[in-house]
């Protein structure tokens, strides 16, 4: 770190990069994050503590009403845009791969609201999230999750009459030889713990705040 | 009215959307619009607007809303434009009047007056997963109420003891939904009670497979075709809906909109919440609609009030209401699950707005329902009284808020219970709550009572 800079000055840059990506501020954001590189600060403390940070404020914002889906979907942009940045200035062999979801509404299912949600919510907690939109195949899920290389497979369903194609997912996965490859996360209005655990998933979330610290335990 | 093929053309033809413009478009506008027309919340005590010109405002913000985004066709990923023209000619050419059901059960459903005098009309249930098991009983429970106007159908996951997967085990479940509810009427003392399909799935064969006179959908039935959430529709209920306006059977929309979501805060759920009945009417011909605003986090039980909610859906009937002929219901959703004294304080709140707002009742019905989990009949008699003590004692905007204000001191700070499966608080062969939920049902009586509303 360039000396000229006191531990005071660079908690300073940190908060600020912080402040900006909670606003919203794509401009601020993006020259805080080029101070601190000059400043030679350390890019992963940013990562680690500013990015975290507005992620965690921002998703408490959201839990009490004072922002919205939009927001989330903004704030995670900024955030992409940000560590872009930041990564330029990290080595490759010392960059922290996100752990990866795909997510997806099962087939024959066109509801989103939840599932959009639960992508915004992972997104801002620091995962890499490929979202495959509504009413998608169980083959182009695993071909997707095959492609990115996920760590998990996030599954939604709003109808009784498509909880069936979650089970789907995980029983083509067995018959492939690639069940133990990914994670799986099921989630949506009539979908239960108790039929999570019956259809051999590894993880449920009743809402998108208790799907994100599932999936935080689940690629812990 | 625009014709549904015109608007069919326009789900080839119009601009091409990506699904992540269209959202962030719908927030952008949407927040221009509410700022534009000064839609603001009055603050933590209002639960129902009584500013009149908030509600013009309100209106025009929803219509150009509705003029300036269109309507987004998910699969064809396309914009359907209205023009001002065709959105004030539907609004001019959709009925304030609905008759359904047949011979003594024969039912007009009506648009309502804000304050009005009149009884509301009621649709008690179901709109609620069951099992096979239980299905027929719990129609002809549901059926048995004297107030109801016409029943919803329900979902369910095995039919014949099999898993239903797939379109032809799903169109057989459609049918078989059908069977139960006719049974269930019949069973009940009211064989030409109106029922309204639920879908069991939205493609094109679950929704048309049940137009059976002799066993299934009647003419003088309904169904359910509903708008999605930020102005979206689907290609296979406009199919449906070019099908069943010749069949004849009338059409309802969950027409509500969902602050939190895409449309924004309450402020911004007013004005998607005016345009969705709107749009509903013109893509599908929909033309009873549950309105309002929800929140996200109330529909997924993280609480169970939050400001402003209960004031935009005011806001939203009341200019229905006033600029339109739209037939409002309010869908009671309490985040509490049956069996508990907070799901009958929820249903209180709810159903006293109701008809201060102008708006019939339909379906109460836990947010979180899961199977044979959702809702008792017990609910449904609870919402009918309590609205009907409202008209009474012909309670106004002003006194409502002061009732509202009394019943949300009761639940703030609480967090939603999660409440019973419905067979252990009902009893479905003798028609009554068993005794413990009965206790808690004098006990919310009691309360309401106390706090003003006078309950026989």
């Amino acid at each position: 770190m360039d000396p000229a800079y006191t531990p005071q000055a660079e908690k300073e840059l940190l908060e600020s990069l912080k402040a900006a990506i909670v606003e919203i501020d794509a401009d601020r954001a993006k020259e805080a994050a080029q101070k601190i590189i000059a400043a030679g600060i350390d890019p992963r403390k940013a990562i680690n503590y500013s990015i975290k940070k507005a992620a965690d404020t921002v998703g408490q914002k959201f839990d009490c009403g004072d922002l919205f889906l939009a927001h989330l979907v903004m704030v995670g942009d900024l955030m992409d845009e940000v560590s872009a940045i930041l990564e330029k200035n990290i080595p490759s062999d010392q960059l922290v791969k996100k752990r990866v979801i795909v997510i997806a509404t099962v087939q024959g299912d066109v509801h989103s609201v939840g599932k959009n949600l639960v992508a915004v919510v992972l997104r801002a907690g620091g995962f890499e999230v490929h979202d495959m939109g509504v009413d998608v195949a169980s083959s182009l899920i695993i071909q997707k999750a095959r492609e990115v290389k996920a760590d998990m497979i996030a599954l939604s369903s709003l109808l009784t009459t498509t909880m069936p194609y979650q089970k789907e997912v995980i029983d083509d996965l067995a018959s492939m030889g690639l069940r133990g490859r990914f994670r799986i996360m099921i989630g949506g209005g009539p979908v239960t713990r108790e039929y999570a655990v019956k259809i051999g998933a590894d993880g449920y979330g009743k809402d998108a705040f208790e799907a994100a610290e599932e999936a935080k335990k689940l690629l812990a | 009215m625009i014709s549904l093929l015109d608007i069919a053309e326009r789900t080839h033809t119009g601009e091409k959307v990506d699904d992540k413009t269209w959202d962030m478009g719908l927030f952008q506008t949407i927040s221009e619009l509410v700022k534009r027309y000064d839609i603001k919340f009055p603050g933590d005590h209002t639960f129902i607007n009584t500013d009149d010109s908030l509600v013009e405002r309100a209106f025009a913000a929803g219509l150009e809303c509705l003029e300036r985004l269109g309507i987004f066709c998910l699969p064809t990923k396309r914009r359907v434009r209205l023009n001002r023209d065709e959105i004030l000619t539907a609004i001019r050419d959709a009925p304030r009047e609905i008759l359904m059901g047949e011979g003594r059960d024969q039912r007009v459903w009506k648009q309502r007056k804000i304050e009005g005098k009149e009884r509301l009309n009621v649709c008690p249930g179901l709109h609620t997963p069951y099992t096979e098991e239980l299905a027929p009983l719990v129609v002809k429970n549901f059926a048995q109420i004297p107030r109801a106007d016409f029943i919803e159908g329900f979902n369910f996951t095995k039919v014949d003891g099999r898993e239903i997967i797939g379109p032809p085990l799903e169109v057989y479940a459609s049918r078989r939904q059908l069977g139960w509810m006719r049974e269930g009427v019949r069973k009940a003392g009211r064989p030409g009670l109106a029922v309204v399909y639920y879908p069991i799935n939205t493609r094109a064969e679950d929704l048309i497979c049940v137009m059976d006179p002799d066993y299934g959908l009647r003419r003088t039935d309904g169904i359910l075709l509903s708008l999605l959430p930020d102005l979206k529709m689907e290609e296979d209920m406009l199919s449906a809906a070019i099908v069943y306006e010749e069949y004849g059977s009338f059409k309802l929309s969950g027409s509500f909109a969902l602050a939190g979501g895409f449309c924004g805060g309450v402020e911004g759920a007013i004005v998607e919440g005016i345009a969705k009945p709107l749009a509903a009417m013109i893509a599908y011909r929909d033309t009873i609609h549950y309105t309002g605003v929800e929140h996200i986090h109330m529909l997924n039980a993280r609480q169970i009030l939050l400001p402003g909610v209960n004031w935009a859906r005011s806001v939203v009937n009341q200019a229905l209401n006033r600029f339109t002929h739209t037939n409002c219901m309010r869908w009671i959703i309490p985040t509490s699950g049956p069996g508990t004294e907070l799901n009958l304080l929820e249903i209180a709140m709810q159903s006293l707005e109701a008809p201060i707002n102008g708006m019939n009742l339909y379906a109460p019905r836990h947010c979180r329902t899961t199977v044979n989990h959702g809702q008792t009949p017990l609910e449904a008699e609870w919402m009918i009284e309590v609205s009907d003590a409202v008209i009474d004692e012909g309670i106004d905007r002003q006194g409502g808020n002061e009732l509202l204000r009394r019943i949300a001191q009761r639940l703030e700070g609480k967090k939603p219970a999660q409440g019973y499966d419905l067979t252990d608080c009902y009893d479905l062969i003798y028609h009554k709550p068993r005794p413990e939920y009965e206790r808690i049902y004098f006990q919310v009586k009691k309360q309401l009572n106390e706090i003003g509303l006078k309950l026989s």
